[in-house]
Protein backbone atom coordinates (compact mmCIF):
# COMPACT_ATOMS: atom_id res chain seq x y z
CA UNK A 1 0.00 0.00 0.00
CA UNK A 2 1.29 3.75 -1.15
CA UNK A 3 2.45 5.23 2.02
CA UNK A 4 3.44 8.25 -0.26
CA UNK A 5 2.36 9.55 -3.55
CA UNK A 6 3.32 12.22 -5.58
CA UNK A 7 1.24 12.65 -8.70
CA UNK A 8 2.58 15.26 -11.95
CA UNK A 9 4.55 17.38 -9.68
CA UNK A 10 5.92 20.38 -11.26
CA UNK A 11 7.54 23.53 -10.35
CA UNK A 12 8.78 26.58 -12.06
CA UNK A 13 11.28 29.08 -11.01
CA UNK A 14 10.88 32.20 -12.79
CA UNK A 15 11.16 30.62 -16.65
CA UNK A 16 13.07 27.20 -15.10
CA UNK A 17 11.23 24.18 -14.75
CA UNK A 18 13.00 22.80 -11.85
CA UNK A 19 10.82 19.86 -11.10
CA UNK A 20 8.90 18.37 -14.59
CA UNK A 21 5.84 16.12 -14.00
CA UNK A 22 7.63 14.25 -10.98
CA UNK A 23 5.34 10.93 -10.39
CA UNK A 24 6.15 8.32 -8.12
CA UNK A 25 4.96 6.47 -4.95
CA UNK A 26 6.69 5.21 -1.73
CA UNK A 27 4.98 2.16 -0.49
CA UNK A 28 4.67 1.30 3.53
CA UNK A 29 7.84 0.23 5.11
CA UNK A 30 10.09 0.84 2.19
CA UNK A 31 13.42 2.45 2.07
CA UNK A 32 13.33 4.37 -1.31
CA UNK A 33 16.77 6.15 -2.69
CA UNK A 34 16.40 9.26 -4.21
CA UNK A 35 19.78 9.68 -6.46
CA UNK A 36 20.76 12.12 -9.11
CA UNK A 37 23.55 15.01 -10.26
CA UNK A 38 23.66 18.33 -8.24
CA UNK A 39 20.44 20.38 -9.46
CA UNK A 40 18.37 17.46 -11.02
CA UNK A 41 15.66 18.69 -8.54
CA UNK A 42 15.83 16.23 -5.42
CA UNK A 43 15.98 18.96 -2.79
CA UNK A 44 13.17 20.64 -4.35
CA UNK A 45 11.07 17.76 -4.45
CA UNK A 46 11.83 17.23 -0.55
CA UNK A 47 11.00 20.96 0.06
CA UNK A 48 8.04 20.45 -1.83
CA UNK A 49 7.23 17.17 0.32
CA UNK A 50 7.77 19.15 3.26
CA UNK A 51 5.67 22.35 2.70
CA UNK A 52 8.41 24.66 2.43
CA UNK A 53 7.53 24.91 -1.25
CA UNK A 54 4.38 25.03 -2.94
CA UNK A 55 4.28 23.19 -6.24
CA UNK A 56 2.75 24.49 -9.45
CA UNK A 57 0.73 21.84 -10.40
CA UNK A 58 0.58 18.35 -9.11
CA UNK A 59 -0.95 16.23 -6.19
CA UNK A 60 0.60 14.70 -3.05
CA UNK A 61 -1.08 12.01 -1.04
CA UNK A 62 -0.07 10.66 2.62
CA UNK A 63 -2.04 7.58 3.40
CA UNK A 64 -5.42 8.54 1.46
CA UNK A 65 -5.21 12.01 2.46
CA UNK A 66 -4.11 15.22 -0.22
CA UNK A 67 -1.13 16.88 1.79
CA UNK A 68 -0.12 19.09 -1.43
CA UNK A 69 0.21 22.42 -0.09
CA UNK A 70 0.10 21.98 3.92
CA UNK A 71 2.99 24.19 6.09
CA UNK A 72 5.64 22.45 7.21
CA UNK A 73 4.14 22.11 10.94
CA UNK A 74 1.61 20.59 9.96
CA UNK A 75 3.47 18.15 8.05
CA UNK A 76 5.33 17.01 10.84
CA UNK A 77 2.38 16.31 12.39
CA UNK A 78 1.40 14.26 10.45
CA UNK A 79 4.34 12.00 10.44
CA UNK A 80 6.24 13.95 7.64
CA UNK A 81 9.69 14.16 9.28
CA UNK A 82 12.40 15.95 7.20
CA UNK A 83 16.38 16.37 7.78
CA UNK A 84 17.92 19.36 5.71
CA UNK A 85 21.01 18.84 3.37
CA UNK A 86 22.64 22.11 4.95
CA UNK A 87 22.44 21.06 9.13
CA UNK A 88 19.66 22.68 10.91
CA UNK A 89 19.68 22.31 14.66
CA UNK A 90 19.01 24.98 17.45
CA UNK A 91 22.48 25.92 18.73
CA UNK A 92 21.82 27.90 21.75
CA UNK A 93 19.71 25.13 23.35
CA UNK A 94 21.40 21.54 24.34
CA UNK A 95 21.14 18.46 22.56
CA UNK A 96 18.63 16.99 24.64
CA UNK A 97 16.40 20.24 24.35
CA UNK A 98 17.01 19.86 20.57
CA UNK A 99 15.06 16.41 20.79
CA UNK A 100 12.47 17.51 23.15
CA UNK A 101 11.78 20.68 21.11
CA UNK A 102 10.42 17.43 18.66
CA UNK A 103 9.14 15.37 20.88
CA UNK A 104 6.98 18.20 22.76
CA UNK A 105 5.50 20.07 19.54
CA UNK A 106 4.30 16.07 18.24
CA UNK A 107 1.84 15.91 21.37
CA UNK A 108 4.60 13.29 23.41
CA UNK A 109 3.99 13.95 27.25
CA UNK A 110 7.06 15.58 29.05
CA UNK A 111 8.44 11.93 30.91
CA UNK A 112 7.94 10.13 27.71
CA UNK A 113 9.49 12.81 25.69
CA UNK A 114 12.71 12.74 28.18
CA UNK A 115 12.85 9.15 28.26
CA UNK A 116 12.51 8.61 24.28
CA UNK A 117 15.70 11.72 23.65
CA UNK A 118 17.75 9.99 26.04
CA UNK A 119 17.56 6.95 24.27
CA UNK A 120 18.06 8.50 20.84
CA UNK A 121 21.28 10.23 22.59
CA UNK A 122 22.60 6.90 23.61
CA UNK A 123 21.79 5.17 20.19
CA UNK A 124 23.50 8.10 18.58
CA UNK A 125 26.72 8.58 20.78
CA UNK A 126 25.71 11.66 22.32
CA UNK A 127 25.76 11.06 25.75
CA UNK A 128 28.77 13.08 26.51
CA UNK A 129 27.55 16.16 24.62
CA UNK A 130 23.85 15.78 26.22
CA UNK A 131 23.64 18.90 28.19
CA UNK A 132 26.35 21.24 25.64
CA UNK A 133 24.87 23.55 23.54
CA UNK A 134 24.21 22.27 19.77
CA UNK A 135 26.33 25.11 18.67
CA UNK A 136 28.98 23.50 20.00
CA UNK A 137 28.88 20.45 18.78
CA UNK A 138 31.20 19.56 15.55
CA UNK A 139 29.65 19.99 12.34
CA UNK A 140 29.17 15.88 12.42
CA UNK A 141 27.72 16.21 15.65
CA UNK A 142 25.00 18.63 14.53
CA UNK A 143 23.99 15.94 11.71
CA UNK A 144 23.44 13.17 13.63
CA UNK A 145 21.28 15.49 16.07
CA UNK A 146 19.23 16.65 13.19
CA UNK A 147 18.78 12.64 12.36
CA UNK A 148 17.71 12.16 15.76
CA UNK A 149 15.20 14.66 15.83
CA UNK A 150 13.24 13.25 12.85
CA UNK A 151 12.90 9.72 15.05
CA UNK A 152 12.16 11.01 18.33
CA UNK A 153 7.99 10.47 16.88
CA UNK A 154 8.28 7.41 14.72
CA UNK A 155 7.29 9.00 11.53
CA UNK A 156 5.02 8.11 8.77
CA UNK A 157 7.57 8.68 6.26
CA UNK A 158 11.44 10.58 6.76
CA UNK A 159 12.87 12.80 4.09
CA UNK A 160 16.61 12.51 4.23
CA UNK A 161 18.16 15.00 2.50
CA UNK A 162 22.35 14.14 2.37
CA UNK A 163 22.29 12.67 5.78
CA UNK A 164 26.03 11.16 4.89
CA UNK A 165 27.37 14.39 3.30
CA UNK A 166 30.99 15.40 4.54
CA UNK A 167 30.20 13.40 8.15
CA UNK A 168 32.70 11.36 9.82
CA UNK A 169 32.93 7.19 8.46
CA UNK A 170 31.82 6.12 12.23
CA UNK A 171 29.14 9.08 12.47
CA UNK A 172 27.76 7.40 8.67
CA UNK A 173 27.74 4.37 9.92
CA UNK A 174 25.60 5.27 13.12
CA UNK A 175 22.81 6.50 11.06
CA UNK A 176 23.17 3.58 8.33
CA UNK A 177 22.47 1.39 11.24
CA UNK A 178 19.85 3.23 13.15
CA UNK A 179 18.67 3.15 9.47
CA UNK A 180 18.58 -0.01 8.86
CA UNK A 181 17.26 -1.25 12.40
CA UNK A 182 14.28 1.09 11.71
CA UNK A 183 13.55 0.03 8.21
CA UNK A 184 13.81 -3.87 9.13
CA UNK A 185 11.16 -2.14 11.65
CA UNK A 186 8.64 -1.43 9.19
CA UNK A 187 9.56 2.88 8.92
CA UNK A 188 9.25 4.42 5.81
CA UNK A 189 12.07 6.30 4.09
CA UNK A 190 12.87 8.41 1.30
CA UNK A 191 16.87 9.13 1.12
CA UNK A 192 18.22 11.73 -0.98
CA UNK A 193 22.24 10.68 -1.32
CA UNK A 194 25.59 10.79 -3.50
CA UNK A 195 26.94 8.18 -1.42
CA UNK A 196 26.08 4.95 -4.01
CA UNK A 197 28.04 2.38 -1.75
CA UNK A 198 25.41 3.49 0.87
CA UNK A 199 22.25 3.50 -1.21
CA UNK A 200 23.32 0.23 -2.70
CA UNK A 201 23.55 -1.54 0.90
CA UNK A 202 20.53 0.54 2.14
CA UNK A 203 18.33 1.09 -0.44
CA UNK A 204 16.29 -1.86 -2.36
CA UNK A 205 14.93 0.60 -5.02
CA UNK A 206 16.33 3.70 -6.12
CA UNK A 207 14.13 6.37 -8.32
CA UNK A 208 17.17 8.73 -10.20
CA UNK A 209 16.16 12.21 -11.26
CA UNK A 210 18.09 14.32 -13.77
CA UNK A 211 17.13 18.32 -14.93
CA UNK A 212 13.66 17.84 -12.77
CA UNK A 213 12.28 14.75 -13.89
CA UNK A 214 12.36 11.25 -12.98
CA UNK A 215 14.60 8.85 -15.43
CA UNK A 216 14.65 5.60 -13.22
CA UNK A 217 12.93 4.17 -10.46
CA UNK A 218 13.47 0.50 -10.10
CA UNK A 219 15.68 -2.21 -8.36
CA UNK A 220 18.82 0.05 -7.04
CA UNK A 221 21.20 -1.96 -8.99
CA UNK A 222 19.26 -1.57 -12.35
CA UNK A 223 19.09 2.12 -11.85
CA UNK A 224 22.96 1.86 -11.22
CA UNK A 225 23.49 0.19 -14.61
CA UNK A 226 21.14 1.81 -16.55
CA UNK A 227 22.60 3.92 -19.20
CA UNK A 228 20.52 6.49 -19.26
CA UNK A 229 21.40 7.35 -15.24
CA UNK A 230 25.16 6.69 -16.26
CA UNK A 231 24.37 9.69 -18.97
CA UNK A 232 23.12 11.63 -16.48
CA UNK A 233 25.67 11.35 -14.17
CA UNK A 234 28.87 11.26 -16.40
CA UNK A 235 27.88 12.42 -19.77
CA UNK A 236 27.18 10.92 -22.67
CA UNK A 237 30.77 9.46 -23.53
CA UNK A 238 30.53 7.37 -20.79
CA UNK A 239 27.54 5.76 -21.20
CA UNK B 1 30.43 19.31 41.95
CA UNK B 2 31.26 21.57 39.26
CA UNK B 3 28.54 24.27 38.58
CA UNK B 4 27.45 23.63 35.23
CA UNK B 5 25.55 26.09 33.21
CA UNK B 6 25.27 23.88 30.03
CA UNK B 7 22.00 22.36 30.95
CA UNK B 8 19.36 24.57 29.97
CA UNK B 9 17.01 23.88 33.42
CA UNK B 10 20.04 24.30 35.65
CA UNK B 11 20.65 27.77 33.82
CA UNK B 12 17.64 28.75 34.16
CA UNK B 13 17.22 28.17 37.74
CA UNK B 14 20.26 29.37 38.46
CA UNK B 15 19.25 32.94 36.67
CA UNK B 16 16.00 32.22 38.80
CA UNK B 17 17.71 32.23 42.24
CA UNK B 18 19.74 35.14 40.51
CA UNK B 19 16.74 37.31 40.25
CA UNK B 20 15.66 36.70 43.16
CA UNK B 21 18.99 37.84 44.61
CA UNK B 22 18.11 41.05 43.17
CA UNK B 23 14.98 41.44 44.15
CA UNK B 24 15.72 40.64 47.85
CA UNK B 25 18.54 43.16 47.96
CA UNK B 26 15.68 45.71 46.15
CA UNK B 27 13.15 44.99 49.31
CA UNK B 28 15.83 45.70 51.33
CA UNK B 29 16.64 48.83 49.96
CA UNK B 30 14.34 51.35 51.75
CA UNK B 31 16.21 50.80 55.44
CA UNK B 32 19.29 52.62 53.54
CA UNK B 33 17.17 54.90 50.50
CA UNK B 34 14.77 56.65 52.74
CA UNK B 35 14.49 59.78 50.50
CA UNK B 36 11.20 59.77 48.36
CA UNK B 37 12.84 61.17 45.49
CA UNK B 38 15.47 58.36 44.83
CA UNK B 39 12.50 55.55 46.38
CA UNK B 40 10.36 57.28 43.33
CA UNK B 41 13.50 57.04 41.04
CA UNK B 42 13.57 53.00 42.19
CA UNK B 43 10.09 52.53 41.32
CA UNK B 44 9.99 53.83 37.83
CA UNK B 45 13.12 51.68 37.82
CA UNK B 46 10.48 48.62 38.34
CA UNK B 47 8.56 50.25 35.77
CA UNK B 48 11.24 49.70 32.99
CA UNK B 49 12.25 46.73 34.44
CA UNK B 50 8.62 45.09 33.91
CA UNK B 51 9.14 46.77 30.29
CA UNK B 52 12.60 45.25 29.42
CA UNK B 53 11.58 41.94 30.78
CA UNK B 54 8.61 41.97 28.35
CA UNK B 55 11.02 43.24 25.31
CA UNK B 56 13.26 40.16 26.52
CA UNK B 57 10.58 37.27 26.41
CA UNK B 58 9.61 38.58 23.05
CA UNK B 59 13.77 39.87 21.35
CA UNK B 60 15.83 37.56 23.41
CA UNK B 61 13.70 34.40 23.46
CA UNK B 62 11.89 34.77 20.54
CA UNK B 63 13.78 36.34 18.48
CA UNK B 64 11.25 38.67 17.30
CA UNK B 65 13.24 42.46 17.45
CA UNK B 66 10.38 44.74 18.47
CA UNK B 67 10.85 48.23 18.81
CA UNK B 68 7.62 49.07 19.91
CA UNK B 69 7.98 48.14 23.79
CA UNK B 70 7.20 51.65 25.17
CA UNK B 71 4.50 52.35 22.82
CA UNK B 72 2.15 49.33 24.81
CA UNK B 73 3.58 50.83 28.02
CA UNK B 74 2.16 54.46 26.66
CA UNK B 75 -0.87 52.23 25.31
CA UNK B 76 -1.22 50.49 29.27
CA UNK B 77 -1.17 53.99 30.62
CA UNK B 78 -3.55 55.72 28.13
CA UNK B 79 -6.31 52.62 28.54
CA UNK B 80 -6.44 53.28 32.22
CA UNK B 81 -5.74 57.15 32.45
CA UNK B 82 -8.83 57.34 29.62
CA UNK B 83 -11.29 55.57 31.09
CA UNK B 84 -10.57 57.45 34.30
CA UNK B 85 -10.39 60.46 32.87
CA UNK B 86 -13.82 59.85 30.83
CA UNK B 87 -15.86 57.62 32.96
CA UNK B 88 -14.36 57.57 36.31
CA UNK B 89 -13.26 54.13 35.95
CA UNK B 90 -11.52 52.92 39.02
CA UNK B 91 -7.79 51.59 38.93
CA UNK B 92 -9.52 48.32 39.42
CA UNK B 93 -11.11 48.43 36.33
CA UNK B 94 -8.95 50.33 34.39
CA UNK B 95 -5.21 48.47 35.47
CA UNK B 96 -7.16 44.92 33.95
CA UNK B 97 -8.77 46.49 31.11
CA UNK B 98 -4.75 48.28 29.96
CA UNK B 99 -3.62 44.69 30.25
CA UNK B 100 -6.66 43.22 27.87
CA UNK B 101 -5.96 46.34 25.28
CA UNK B 102 -2.85 46.07 25.15
CA UNK B 103 -2.56 42.39 24.86
CA UNK B 104 -5.47 42.64 22.10
CA UNK B 105 -3.24 45.07 20.33
CA UNK B 106 -0.19 43.04 20.77
CA UNK B 107 -2.05 39.92 19.41
CA UNK B 108 -2.79 42.13 16.33
CA UNK B 109 0.30 43.04 16.10
CA UNK B 110 1.78 39.73 15.94
CA UNK B 111 -0.19 38.57 13.53
CA UNK B 112 0.61 41.50 11.39
CA UNK B 113 4.51 40.69 11.67
CA UNK B 114 3.98 37.06 11.46
CA UNK B 115 6.13 36.75 8.30
CA UNK B 116 8.51 39.53 8.64
CA UNK B 117 11.52 39.57 10.30
CA UNK B 118 14.79 40.96 11.06
CA UNK B 119 14.94 45.17 9.52
CA UNK B 120 11.71 44.32 7.99
CA UNK B 121 10.08 43.40 11.85
CA UNK B 122 11.73 46.20 13.50
CA UNK B 123 10.71 48.90 10.76
CA UNK B 124 7.04 47.78 10.94
CA UNK B 125 6.91 47.67 14.54
CA UNK B 126 8.83 50.82 15.31
CA UNK B 127 6.11 52.35 12.28
CA UNK B 128 3.26 50.76 14.40
CA UNK B 129 4.72 52.30 18.13
CA UNK B 130 4.91 55.90 15.91
CA UNK B 131 1.78 55.83 14.44
CA UNK B 132 0.09 54.88 18.40
CA UNK B 133 2.02 57.43 19.78
CA UNK B 134 1.35 60.07 16.97
CA UNK B 135 -2.40 59.27 17.29
CA UNK B 136 -2.62 60.06 20.77
CA UNK B 137 -0.75 63.19 20.48
CA UNK B 138 -3.07 64.29 17.61
CA UNK B 139 -6.05 62.96 19.01
CA UNK B 140 -6.46 66.21 21.50
CA UNK B 141 -10.58 65.98 22.02
CA UNK B 142 -10.00 62.49 23.21
CA UNK B 143 -6.63 62.25 24.96
CA UNK B 144 -5.76 65.91 25.68
CA UNK B 145 -2.92 65.56 23.30
CA UNK B 146 1.05 66.46 24.47
CA UNK B 147 -0.86 68.26 27.28
CA UNK B 148 -1.31 64.55 28.66
CA UNK B 149 -4.25 63.44 30.77
CA UNK B 150 -4.44 63.46 34.93
CA UNK B 151 -4.43 60.08 36.48
CA UNK B 152 -5.58 59.32 39.67
CA UNK B 153 -3.06 57.67 42.09
CA UNK B 154 -3.80 54.70 44.45
CA UNK B 155 -1.68 54.56 47.02
CA UNK B 156 -0.64 57.14 49.39
CA UNK B 157 2.55 56.28 50.49
CA UNK B 158 5.33 55.75 48.07
CA UNK B 159 6.47 52.82 49.90
CA UNK B 160 2.94 50.99 49.85
CA UNK B 161 3.83 51.52 45.61
CA UNK B 162 7.48 50.59 46.02
CA UNK B 163 6.41 47.33 47.83
CA UNK B 164 3.05 46.81 44.91
CA UNK B 165 5.30 47.34 42.43
CA UNK B 166 7.92 44.87 43.52
CA UNK B 167 5.83 42.61 44.20
CA UNK B 168 3.95 42.79 40.61
CA UNK B 169 7.55 42.33 39.09
CA UNK B 170 8.37 39.17 40.95
CA UNK B 171 4.93 37.83 39.76
CA UNK B 172 6.08 38.44 36.50
CA UNK B 173 9.77 37.30 36.77
CA UNK B 174 8.37 33.99 38.20
CA UNK B 175 5.90 33.21 35.44
CA UNK B 176 8.34 34.20 32.57
CA UNK B 177 10.41 31.55 34.39
CA UNK B 178 7.80 28.76 34.36
CA UNK B 179 7.13 29.86 31.03
CA UNK B 180 10.45 28.91 30.12
CA UNK B 181 10.78 25.74 31.80
CA UNK B 182 7.29 24.47 30.49
CA UNK B 183 7.37 23.19 26.86
CA UNK B 184 6.28 26.95 25.44
CA UNK B 185 10.11 27.57 26.24
CA UNK B 186 11.40 25.33 24.03
CA UNK B 187 9.14 26.29 21.65
CA UNK B 188 9.97 30.03 21.80
CA UNK B 189 13.75 29.24 21.89
CA UNK B 190 13.68 27.06 18.37
CA UNK B 191 11.72 29.69 16.70
CA UNK B 192 14.61 32.53 18.14
CA UNK B 193 17.68 29.98 16.83
CA UNK B 194 15.82 28.63 13.80
CA UNK B 195 12.24 29.30 12.62
CA UNK B 196 12.35 26.69 9.68
CA UNK B 197 13.87 24.23 11.38
CA UNK B 198 10.98 24.42 14.64
CA UNK B 199 8.57 24.36 11.91
CA UNK B 200 9.95 20.85 10.39
CA UNK B 201 9.76 19.77 14.10
CA UNK B 202 6.49 20.58 14.43
CA UNK B 203 6.09 23.72 16.60
CA UNK B 204 3.18 25.67 15.52
CA UNK B 205 5.42 28.88 14.64
CA UNK B 206 2.16 31.47 13.80
CA UNK B 207 0.57 30.61 17.55
CA UNK B 208 3.61 30.81 19.50
CA UNK B 209 5.44 33.87 17.88
CA UNK B 210 1.36 35.15 18.16
CA UNK B 211 1.63 34.19 21.61
CA UNK B 212 4.78 35.92 22.72
CA UNK B 213 3.62 39.01 21.04
CA UNK B 214 0.29 39.27 22.69
CA UNK B 215 1.95 37.87 26.69
CA UNK B 216 4.82 40.71 26.01
CA UNK B 217 2.15 43.56 25.16
CA UNK B 218 0.16 42.56 28.23
CA UNK B 219 3.04 42.77 30.29
CA UNK B 220 4.22 46.45 29.04
CA UNK B 221 0.61 47.45 29.19
CA UNK B 222 0.58 46.37 32.83
CA UNK B 223 3.77 48.14 33.45
CA UNK B 224 2.23 51.31 31.97
CA UNK B 225 -0.74 51.01 33.66
CA UNK B 226 0.99 51.02 37.40
CA UNK B 227 2.96 53.81 36.13
CA UNK B 228 0.51 56.45 35.17
CA UNK B 229 -1.20 55.82 38.42
CA UNK B 230 1.96 55.68 40.21
CA UNK B 231 2.92 59.18 37.90
CA UNK B 232 -0.76 60.32 38.34
CA UNK B 233 0.22 61.36 34.87
CA UNK B 234 0.24 59.80 31.23
CA UNK B 235 1.44 61.88 28.45
CA UNK B 236 2.46 60.62 24.46
CA UNK B 237 6.00 60.79 25.77
CA UNK B 238 6.00 57.58 26.93
CA UNK B 239 6.12 55.90 23.86
CA UNK B 240 8.99 57.91 22.52
CA UNK B 241 11.60 55.83 20.25
CA UNK B 242 14.20 56.86 22.75
CA UNK B 243 12.26 54.86 25.72
CA UNK B 244 12.42 52.14 23.38
CA UNK B 245 15.79 52.84 23.14
CA UNK B 246 16.58 52.72 27.00
CA UNK B 247 14.62 49.88 27.21
CA UNK B 248 16.99 47.94 24.74
CA UNK B 249 19.85 49.14 26.26
CA UNK B 250 18.71 47.95 29.54
CA UNK B 251 18.19 44.35 28.27
CA UNK B 252 21.32 44.39 26.52
CA UNK B 253 23.64 45.67 28.78
CA UNK B 254 22.08 43.39 31.58
CA UNK B 255 22.08 40.42 29.39
CA UNK B 256 19.58 39.63 26.33
CA UNK B 257 18.01 36.47 27.15
CA UNK B 258 18.86 35.73 30.28
CA UNK B 259 16.21 36.24 33.54
CA UNK B 260 18.53 38.68 35.07
CA UNK B 261 19.71 40.60 32.76
CA UNK B 262 16.86 43.10 31.91
CA UNK B 263 15.55 43.25 35.89
CA UNK B 264 19.48 44.43 36.53
CA UNK B 265 20.12 46.76 33.30
CA UNK B 266 17.14 48.52 34.48
CA UNK B 267 17.78 49.33 38.05
CA UNK B 268 21.76 49.94 36.62
CA UNK B 269 20.76 51.89 33.39
CA UNK B 270 17.75 54.11 35.26
CA UNK B 271 19.33 55.05 38.62
CA UNK B 272 22.76 55.84 36.30
CA UNK B 273 20.58 57.78 33.85
CA UNK B 274 19.71 59.88 37.29
CA UNK B 275 23.07 60.80 38.28
CA UNK B 276 23.78 61.59 34.75
CA UNK B 277 20.87 63.58 34.40
CA UNK B 278 22.93 67.06 34.77
CA UNK B 279 24.40 65.78 31.28
CA UNK B 280 21.67 65.92 29.27
CA UNK B 281 21.10 64.51 25.94
CA UNK B 282 24.63 62.95 26.93
CA UNK B 283 23.10 60.27 28.85
CA UNK B 284 21.54 58.86 26.03
CA UNK B 285 25.07 58.52 24.11
CA UNK B 286 26.81 56.91 26.85
CA UNK B 287 23.95 54.21 27.26
CA UNK B 288 24.55 53.89 23.06
CA UNK B 289 28.01 53.56 23.12
CA UNK B 290 27.64 50.74 26.22
CA UNK B 291 25.23 49.12 23.74
CA UNK B 292 27.42 49.15 21.57
CA UNK B 293 30.20 47.39 23.48
CA UNK B 294 28.50 45.12 24.76
CA UNK B 295 26.37 44.26 21.70
CA UNK B 296 30.16 43.54 20.33
CA UNK B 297 32.37 42.23 22.79
CA UNK B 298 29.94 41.06 25.43
CA UNK B 299 27.09 39.35 24.00
CA UNK B 300 25.90 37.92 27.60
CA UNK B 301 25.77 41.54 29.41
CA UNK B 302 26.58 41.74 32.76
CA UNK B 303 25.28 38.27 33.55
CA UNK B 304 27.59 37.18 31.28
CA UNK B 305 30.28 38.52 34.17
CA UNK B 306 28.47 36.90 36.77
CA UNK B 307 28.06 33.61 34.80
CA UNK B 308 31.78 33.01 34.26
CA UNK B 309 32.56 34.18 37.86
CA UNK B 310 30.16 31.46 38.96
CA UNK B 311 31.92 28.91 36.65
CA UNK B 312 35.59 29.70 37.57
CA UNK B 313 34.34 29.31 41.82
CA UNK B 314 32.43 25.94 40.82
CA UNK B 315 35.74 24.37 39.25
CA UNK B 316 38.06 25.61 41.76
CA UNK B 317 39.37 21.95 43.13
CA UNK B 318 38.42 21.18 46.71
CA UNK B 319 41.21 22.34 48.78
CA UNK B 320 43.93 19.28 49.35
CA UNK B 321 43.10 17.44 52.84
CA UNK B 322 45.79 18.51 55.63
CA UNK B 323 48.53 16.03 56.88
CA UNK B 324 46.80 15.83 59.68
CA UNK B 325 43.73 14.26 57.93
Amino acid sequence: MACLSIDSVSKFFGGHKALDDVTFSVNEGELVGLIGPNGSGKTTLLNILSGYLSADSGDIVLDGRPITGLRPEALARLGVLRMFQLTRVFPRMSVLDNLLVTGSALGLPEAEADGRARELIEDLTLTRMMHLDAGQLSGGQRKLLEFGSCFMVPPRIALLDEPFAAVHPTMKEIMAGVIRRRHAAGQTFLLVSHDMPVIVELCPRAICMNAGAVIADEKTRAVLTDPVVIEAYLGEAAA
Amino acid sequence: MAVTFNDTRMRDRIQLVFSLGIFALVALLPAIVRNEYWQGVLIVSMYFAMLAAAWNLLAGYTGQFSLAPAAFGMIGAYVTGLLSYHFNAPPLVGIPAAVVVSAAIGFGLGRIVLRLRGPYLALTTLSFAEICRLVISNSIEITRGDLGLSVPGIFDHRLTWYYVMLGVLVVIQLGLYFLLRAPAGLYLRAIRDDEIAAASRGVKIVLWKTNAFTLSAAISGLAGALYGHFAQFVSPELGLLSQTGIIVSMVVIGGLATLPGPIGGAFLVYVASEFLRDFGGYQLIVFALLVIIFARFFREGLWGFFRRAIERTGRRPAPAPSAAE
